[in-house]
């Protein structure tokens, strides 16, 4: 997608940033296309059509840094930007653990952007009137009246989209990266009413490289979303206490992603994260390892390179209640004296225990409690690792789901939570970021 | 801050016959209206860490927006480039929503169908158009670092002056001015330049193996000026203030107890759980929980909760919307009766009523949708103290971090962040790390005080609605009766 031409003026743009003042540069190239569709009940209600391009650029200038982006790619008008750039880095701080990353640690194996096997050459052949039709063909409601079993679908909100993303990485080291990937994506809205005129809405969604991919989910995605808000009508008041939890896999990152981002290299130099001096330590249920696997090919999320273009690697971040490390970019590591990573985890996944396939697995096993399926605000202290969320979800006995919960609340510390894990199914949702299965905790403070 | 007409003609390089062609365009597969939004925007960011300022930048954002309303159905594109080429393909890609087929207007819903209350609303407040809320003095895009780094420089040292269990100190000045022309299919031509700034530091407290953070921050639509000695005054002394109680600070008991909203940051609370149900787009789908209640009284009389783009300076002030339509306070509940929602021109016409300046949007990449502004309940009567003293066990909140609300259900989740136990009508505890959770209709419906000290807080409140815009929110000390509390 990105031209030789395009490519060929980032290049010159890190050349004339060394030439006029810079003694070390990074410049980073995206362009992405999508196209969307969107649906209100039933109808076309919205196409839309995207293409964006972005030049970043990182200088170190006599010992200075600073980072720039623009949009406006024309030859003289980016000139005219990186003199300013330069000027503005000069009127900084010195900063002396600034620096590019060692080359030693830089990818070396993305050269064409497609090796993970993101990009779907279908993208290429997509008609307009092809991506109305697969649009269209989601919505349920002219089928809504025998989808209404006790109740009415007042809304139904939908998005078809697919996109590609294409960018370059290149440093005055020597790098040159690519990545390349193709998505498709839906995503729908739907909004019921019960006999007695109360409200619930839900929401399902599906993403993937590949078109064949998602063409399943196309057909049924509305449906789930119906499927899912009509679940919550009649909730009850729950006594709350100290409950059983089980965690959907489609929201489990809920618990997860502080865990990652209090190993966060600033997080700990700021000293801000409840996980400071606790890497090697046994800090979390042994039942707990979480792999970074960035290299599975096909699925959304995997990366071989970071933004400063360090190779991604798989290892294991927590290793059965262990955290291994924390992620230190290179300009943490020279703050800290820690020894660089990758910046990020880039894709974790949380490793099955239990011997529970499925969240039903789960619930048969777990016996009694509440089933979150879904988080209704609430936060975390990054300081202490408290947390207090709100949630939506189910009542659960003999492993089976009795009722809808209404204004409950689960609220505990990350540390003692993750202790009370007792099973990690082997559900997780491809399309997320994170592969998290559904989890299963014991003794978490939940009220009601 | 608006500058003469070809001042942006000529930084977007159009003029009117070249935009009336581009409308053509866009409308020449059908469709009843279009719209175009040029963006030049220009960002600079500096930080303070670990007692110096070594990292900043700048970024520029330009573009323009092509949209084609066809009824209620939007076409949008954009393109990054303002050569004729490049937006006439932007206007052939938007036009796809029509179709050859054109949908002139029709009132969805007659003007009164809901109410006599329903119009009658137009304009009201303080609707001029000519009005500048946003005058700069100093702008930001020729000011040096060198004019702002001391200001960083200064906070953190008084900030560690303050208070010796400082570990760390971030300090961030960002700022953002963007230039903005509008033209539409009504040869309604708009254009204006928006300044805003931001001025914030997280603070990390350590007390023995204790760790505690607090963020304190300022924001206003102007220039440089809104920087002073005075300012660095204030956000220090604000971000020490109570580190003492958060050390201190334990989780309640939980449970269904009385909450009393301290003024001014509590807002956020009105925004969440009632703003957004209140704007249109939500009620015209039918998905808000208020899509039946217009002309109904929603809360008790004698309260008003308004949207407010008039405010001068204020982070949610507008001259104009971005579909060019004035900037405006309006009343969305009078004496506790739902007199409007929030409207696009989209909703407007569907509900058959004059938008009310409410249409927004992130960037010349989104459609606007509607959107609120500064969202506030004006005064009531009621001393704070008094109000406080009504309450024989409950809690009192004085800043929440995050909230979230249902649209179709009411619900809403809000973290707090600092507060306090009220036991037998005093402050006592403090209380930290919980959630609140209720339901918007029922919580409205619950207000028994509302204090007579409104605050509108200055900080940068950035609502995500899809896309992200500027907003400013507000709350007099206000008393709910019933709402559940989470704890141990």
């Amino acid at each position: 997608m990105l031209s030789e031409k395009e490519i060929a003026l980032a290049r010159e743009t890190l050349e004339f940033a060394l030439e006029n003042g810079a003694q070390k540069a990074r410049i980073t190239l995206n362009k992405s296309l999508m196209e969307l569709f969107g649906i209100l009940n039933g109808e076309l209600d919205k196409v839309s059509h995207a293409l964006d391009r972005s030049l970043q650029v990182s200088l170190w200038v006599d010992g200075r840094f600073g980072s720039f982006s623009s949009n406006r790619l024309e030859e003289e008008g980016l000139r005219q930007f990186i003199l300013g750039a330069i000027d503005t880095v000069r009127s900084l701080e010195p900063d002396e653990a600034r620096d590019l990353p060692d080359p030693e640690r830089l990818v070396k194996n993305a050269e064409n952007g497609r090796e993970l096997d993101l990009y779907d050459n279908a993208y290429e052949t997509l008609t307009s009137d092809q991506r109305r039709a697969l649009a269209l063909g989601t919505s349920v409601w002219d089928r809504k009246a025998e989808l209404e079993k006790g109740f009415r679908i007042l809304s139904e909100e939908g998005e078809y989209s697919d996109s590609i993303f294409d960018s370059v990485v290149m440093d005055s080291n020597g790098l040159f990266a690519r990545h390349t990937e193709t998505s498709f994506e839906i995503g729908y809205e739907v909004t019921v009413e019960d006999g007695e005129g109360n409200r619930y809405a839900s929401y399902w969604w599906d993403a993937t490289p590949r078109l064949e991919a998602i063409l399943p989910s196309l057909k049924t995605c509305c449906e789930k979303a119906v499927q899912r808000a009509a679940a919550q009508i009649g909730p009850m008041d729950h006594p709350g206490g100290k409950c059983n939890i089980v965690v959907d896999s489609e929201c489990a990152s809920k618990f997860l992603t502080p865990v990652l981002n209090a190993l966060g290299g600033f997080a700990i130099q700021q000293k801000n994260s409840f996980l400071v001096d606790k890497a090697g330590q046994r800090v979390f249920s042994p039942h707990l390892t979480v792999m970074d696997r960035p290299w599975n090919k096909g699925e959304s999320g995997s990366r071989l390179y970071d933004s400063e273009g360090v190779a991604t690697r798989e290892f294991p971040i927590i290793d059965q209640g262990v955290p291994t490390r924390y992620f230190i970019n290179t300009y943490i590591s020279h703050k800290t004296g820690l020894e660089p990573t990758i910046e990020d985890a880039t894709r974790p996944v949380v490793l099955p225990y239990g011997g529970c396939k499925t969240r039903d697995d789960v619930l048969r096993k777990v016996g009694n409690g509440i089933l979150i399926t879904g988080f209704n605000g609430g936060n975390s202290n990054t300081s202490t690792g408290d947390f207090s969320y709100g949630i939506e979800g189910f009542a659960f006995e003999d492993g089976v789901i009795t009722h809808p919960v209404r204004e409950m609340l689960v609220t505990g510390n990350f540390i003692d939570l993750w202790n009370n894990l007792t099973d990690v199914a082997d559900d997780a949702r491809l399309c997320l970021s994170k592969l998290i299965p559904t989890l299963a905790f014991q003794n978490i403070d939940c009220n009601g | 801050m608006i500058h003469p007409e070809q001042h942006y003609l000529d930084i977007f390089q159009v003029d009117i016959p070249r935009m009336d062609a581009l409308i053509a365009e866009a409308l020449r597969q059908g469709g009843d209206y279009a719209d175009l939004y040029f963006e030049n925007t220009t960002y600079g960011n500096l930080v303070l860490r670990d007692g110096a300022v070594t990292s900043g930048g700048r970024h520029i954002d330009f573009g323009v927006g092509v949209r084609v309303l066809n009824g209620e159905k939007t076409g949008y594109a954009y393109s990054e480039s303002t050569a004729r080429e490049d937006m006439m393909a932007c206007a052939r890609a938007a036009s796809a929503i029509a179709d050859g087929t054109s949908a002139f207007y029709e009132h969805s819903v007659p003007a009164t169908a809901n109410g006599s209350r329903l119009v009658g609303r137009r304009f009201r407040g303080a609707p001029n158009p000519a009005a500048d809320r946003y005058p700069v003095s100093i702008h930001w895009r020729t000011t040096e670092s060198s004019v702002l780094i001391p200001y960083l420089q200064k906070l953190e040292s008084e900030i560690r002056a303050r208070d010796t269990r400082v570990v760390k100190v971030i300090g961030v000045i960002s700022w953002q001015v963007t230039d903005i022309l509008m033209y539409n299919s009504l040869k309604e031509c708009k254009y204006e330049t928006r300044p805003m700034g931001a001025f914030s530091a997280t603070v990390i407290f350590q007390q023995g193996g204790k760790v505690e953070n607090k963020t304190v921050s300022r924001s206003f639509r102007a220039g440089v000026e809104m920087l002073s000695d005075q300012v660095v005054e204030e956000m220090a002394a604000q971000a020490v203030k109570g580190i003492d109680e958060r050390f201190d600070a334990r989780r309640p008991k939980g449970g269904q107890m009385p909450v009393v909203m301290g003024a001014g940051a509590s807002g956020i609370l009105l925004h969440e759980a009632m703003g957004h149900a209140f704007e249109a787009d939500f009620n015209r789908k039918g998905t808000s929980i208020f899509s039946d209640k217009m002309g109904q009284q929603v809360c008790p009389k004698g309260i008003q909760i308004i949207d407010d783009g008039t405010l001068k300076g204020n982070r949610g002030a507008l001259n104009f919307d971005d579909e060019g339509v004035p900037g405006q306070k309006t009343y969305m509940v009078e004496d506790g009766i739902l007199t409007s929602y929030l409207h696009d021109r989209i909703s407007a016409r569907h509900y058959g009523v004059s938008p009310t300046g409410n249409g927004r949007r992130e960037s010349f990449r989104y459609a606007p949708i509607p959107r609120m502004r500064a969202t506030y309940m004006e005064s009531g009567d009621a001393a704070p103290a008094d109000i406080i003293a009504s309450v024989p066990q409950g809690i009192y909140v004085d800043e929440f971090s995050n909230g979230q609300v249902k649209i179709g259900e009411g619900d809403f989740t809000f973290f707090v962040k600092s507060g306090f136990l009220i036991e037998n009508g005093r402050l006592t505890a403090p209380v930290k790390d919980i959630n609140i959770i209720g339901n918007g209709p029922e919580a409205l419906r619950d207000v028994l005080a509302v204090g007579n000290d409104l605050a509108i807080d200055p900080g940068t409140w950035t609502c995500g609605k899809e896309q992200s815009v500027p907003v400013s929110c507000g709350i007099p000390t206000v008393l709910i009766k019933n709402l559940t509390v989470g704890g141990e």
